[in-house]
């Protein structure tokens, strides 16, 4: 079976992480964030994925060789010359997707992270026989998406609302379909949206089904709600028992600590805490409601809380970074420094505390 | 004596990647001294002065860049002005005397009787020629070239005192907290090749003292004593400071204009001041509008050949356009930076700003600034491929690369 991931563009809303890496290698829960959705594609048996890219293919391309082997999954490219939209690259990789088994093939958006039930959503689709499944989820603010009508008992689709200005439902376009193949027929190899023009199609020709995701969903393209997925990420892990979980007397709920980190005495770490490969976190910190990215250093008694310390990073003693503070790569917060929601680009060194959210390049 | 066989070397330093965050957005896509200021790369600009230099064996690029980020740029620089220009990559970085000092062996190569040692962002006439002659008169290590600035602003510069009469500098400090001079180091300076010797002085001196004493754990959590490597030696702090006085050193004093170029904000107020200095040194660089298929011209303006400008745009003053940049109908543009492959769409109107390589500009959109060049956003940066849509405004902004603007924004930093 094959799967597509959109993987698009320039991760402008994750800067300044993304000006180290691609978005799809940002790390979330301590992996790149694709790597959460290639794992959910092998493990039902997908067989060979397709990234479709269009921004530093190289970069994508050494991560595919050092992950492919490791995964024991065909990882390849379709490289978008000028954007294609949510649809255009499903064309450009046509030939990669349609084999003659005449299988349906994933199509998943690489900002998203969730429980991803493809097992039922393949039973799902079959059990309908619609051309394709889409997932969705129920939200509390649906009037930020796209909102689908859909008749409760069987999921069939009656029609896409965008960006509702009064309510109108509350179950939006989760980004993770299931597609049979003849769908590519109805995509032209041109800048072209899935919600707008291809799936009101479908839909009014009543062969389009959405199934409800049980679980979480969140799309973790800007760092809010990268922080408030990363919450619910670590509560299904707890719910399955992972043994990834931390414990200890220094930690409080949901903690993911790599086994390569260091932590010391007399801290208190927690909740929903990720550290990272290869970091160290010095005695009497505390870290809550934040990720730790690899080879970042916490120094003694500095405070860390609701946000992301980015790659090679250090947080200096008695440094509190807090309120959405997002440190790029190689970022260096000096001894004592305070940041309220300080954004600083990376390789830099931040002398005086930063008192209310600012950018800093 | 000065004979026609004396070789001078000049050694522009360039800096490296990770230092200097100010030149950022502009410098998140190009090195800083390849940053266009009046229609040529920042580094041409001290090159072509030492064109200047009678005798001039070789140009010498030090900075801590990747040898491909300058590959292009040199050769073709060596074949336009007819002067081998080599770019020397430091492994790490030595300081600004320590740079110098590392390189030493390809830099007396032609065995030099001189040494011009330039940083690459310092605007100024580089009066080079006439600084050989004093120092020739002078007979010191070294002259410097100095300037006259005001009180209040000499501190943020290295301040020197030099004597009225003979021109020796007689004491040194960098940035003090104190008035010390009003006179301060332009960052230009030519040396004899004793240099050397004064800088490895430095280096030995640094090692015995490692070696000889032990501090005490309180000396040791004191700044000035945290150690410095053997090979890292600072012109500044550690040549010309200990040395003033000892008629070592004497200096030269301009009175054209000078500038430091360590943010966006500033190239573009020295692509000025350089387009100022066209007027009276190379007048056919700049723009004429004469013709009647030409735009109308105000003040100095550089318009690169292969860019298209419509007859209806009014460009300038300060403008410059680089190459294949498409400028519409009832465009204006007042000081401004237009990099390669922008487009700006009819009667959009830019003011006080930079506008990124392959950016656009939508029709009757608006992107200007208040024009304060030292201010953080008084003058608005576009980064590269920025996409402004028709009729939006964008005021005292940055906005990083990549970006669409489509709704109006004022004093903000868009990521």
């Amino acid at each position: 079976m094959k799967a597509l991931i959109l993987v698009g563009g320039f991760g402008t809303r994750l800067r300044p992480l993304t000006l180290s890496v691609p978005k799809p290698l940002v790390d979330f829960g301590n992996k790149p964030m694709i790597l959460h959705q290639i794992e959910a594609l092998k493990a039902i048996g997908v067989t060979e994925v397709v990234l479709a890219i269009n921004y530093q293919p190289e970069v994508m391309m050494n991560f595919l060789k050092d992950f492919e082997a490791k995964l024991g999954i065909k990882i390849t490219c379709s490289q978008e010359t000028e954007p294609l939209g949510t649809a255009g690259p499903l064309a450009l990789a046509r030939d990669k997707l349609i084999d003659d088994s005449g299988e349906p093939f994933f199509v998943l958006n690489s900002d998203v992270i969730s429980e991803y039930p493809l097992k039922d959503m393949i039973e799902f689709h079959k059990s309908h026989g619609g051309e394709a499944s889409i997932m969705v989820t129920k939200v509390d603010e649906p009037s930020k998406y796209g909102v689908v009508i859909m008749e409760e008992s069987t999921g069939k689709v009656e029609r896409f609302v965008e960006k509702p200005k009064i309510f109108v439902g509350n179950k939006i376009n989760a980004g993770i379909y299931l597609l049979n193949p003849s769908v590519l027929d109805r995509i032209e190899l041109r800048p072209t949206s899935i919600e707008k023009e291809v799936f009101p199609k479908i839909a009014a020709e009543k062969k389009l089904y959405a199934m409800v995701l049980s679980g979480f969903w969140m799309d973790i393209g800007q760092p809010k709600d990268y922080i408030t997925g990363l919450r619910l990420y670590l509560d299904s892990l707890r719910k399955q028992s992972s043994p990834l979980l931390a414990s200890g007397t220094n930690i409080i709920g949901n903690v993911l600590v790599d086994e390569t980190a260091k932590i010391g005495e007399g801290c208190l770490i927690g909740p929903d805490v990720a550290i990272g490969p290869g970091c160290v976190v010095e005695s009497g910190v505390r870290l809550s409601r934040c990720t730790v990215m690899r080879g970042v250093r916490i120094k003694k008694h500095a405070c860390v809380s609701g946000s992301i310390i980015g790659w090679h990073s250090t947080v200096g003693q008695w440094a509190r970074a807090e309120n959405m503070t997002i440190l790029g790569e190689d970022v260096h917060v000096g001894d004592e420094v305070y940041s309220n929601g300080g954004v600083v680009l990376p390789h830099k060194e931040i002398k005086s505390s930063i008192l209310k959210p600012e950018i800093v390049m | 004596m000065g004979g026609s066989e004396e070789r001078v070397v000049a050694v522009i330093m360039v800096g490296g990647p990770t230092k200097g965050t100010r030149f950022r957005p502009l410098s998140l896509n190009t090195p800083k001294p390849l940053f266009p200021l009046a229609g040529q790369p920042m580094v041409n600009h001290p090159i072509s002065a030492c064109k200047k230099i009678p005798n001039l064996a070789q140009i010498y690029l030090i900075g801590l860049y990747e040898e491909r980020d300058f590959a292009l740029f040199v050769s073709s620089i060596s074949n336009e002005l007819r002067v081998p220009v080599r770019y020397l990559k430091e492994d790490k970085p030595h300081g600004s005397a320590g740079g110098l000092y590392n390189f030493r062996d390809q830099i007396m190569e032609e065995s030099p009787s001189h040494i011009f040692l330039l940083n690459c962002d310092v605007c100024c006439s580089f009066p080079l020629a006439e600084m050989l002659v004093v120092h020739r008169s002078y007979g010191g290590m070294g002259t410097i070239l100095v300037i006259k600035v005001s009180p209040e602003s000499a501190s943020q510069f290295g301040e020197l005192v030099a004597d009225p009469v003979t021109n020796e500098l007689l004491h040194y400090t960098e940035k003090p907290e104190t008035f010390v001079s009003d006179r301060i180091n332009c960052g230009v300076y030519l040396f004899t090749p004793d240099i050397f010797t004064a800088v490895q002085d430095v280096s030995s001196q640094r090692k015995d003292r490692a070696t000889l004493r032990r501090i005490s754990s309180f000396e040791a959590l004191q700044p000035a004593n945290r150690s410095l490597p053997s090979d890292f030696v600072r012109l500044d702090q550690d040549i010309l400071s200990p040395l003033a006085g000892k008629k070592q050193f004497y200096v030269y004093e301009t009175t054209d204009y000078w500038e430091q170029i360590k943010t966006p904000g500033m190239s573009l107020k020295c692509s000025g001041l350089y387009l100022a200095q066209f007027r009276h040194t190379s007048p056919h660089l700049l723009a004429s509008g004469e013709g009647m298929k030409t735009a109308a011209i105000s003040g100095n303006v550089y318009i690169h050949p292969s860019a298209k400008v419509h007859p209806t745009a009014k460009i300038g003053p300060s403008a410059s356009i680089s190459a294949n940049a498409r400028i519409g109908a009832g465009v204006r543009l007042v000081n401004c930076i237009i990099l390669d492959d922008v487009e700006i769409k009819e009667n959009a109107v830019v003011i006080h700003a930079i506008v990124g390589w392959k950016s656009s500009i939508g029709r009757w959109s608006r992107v200007q600034a208040s024009g304060d060049h030292n201010a953080k956003l008084g003058v608005t940066i576009l980064g590269e491929s920025v996409m402004v849509e028709d009729e939006v405004v964008v005021i005292n902004s940055i906005v990083l690369p990549n970006k669409t603007m489509n709704v109006s924004v004022q004093e903000e930093i868009i990521l």
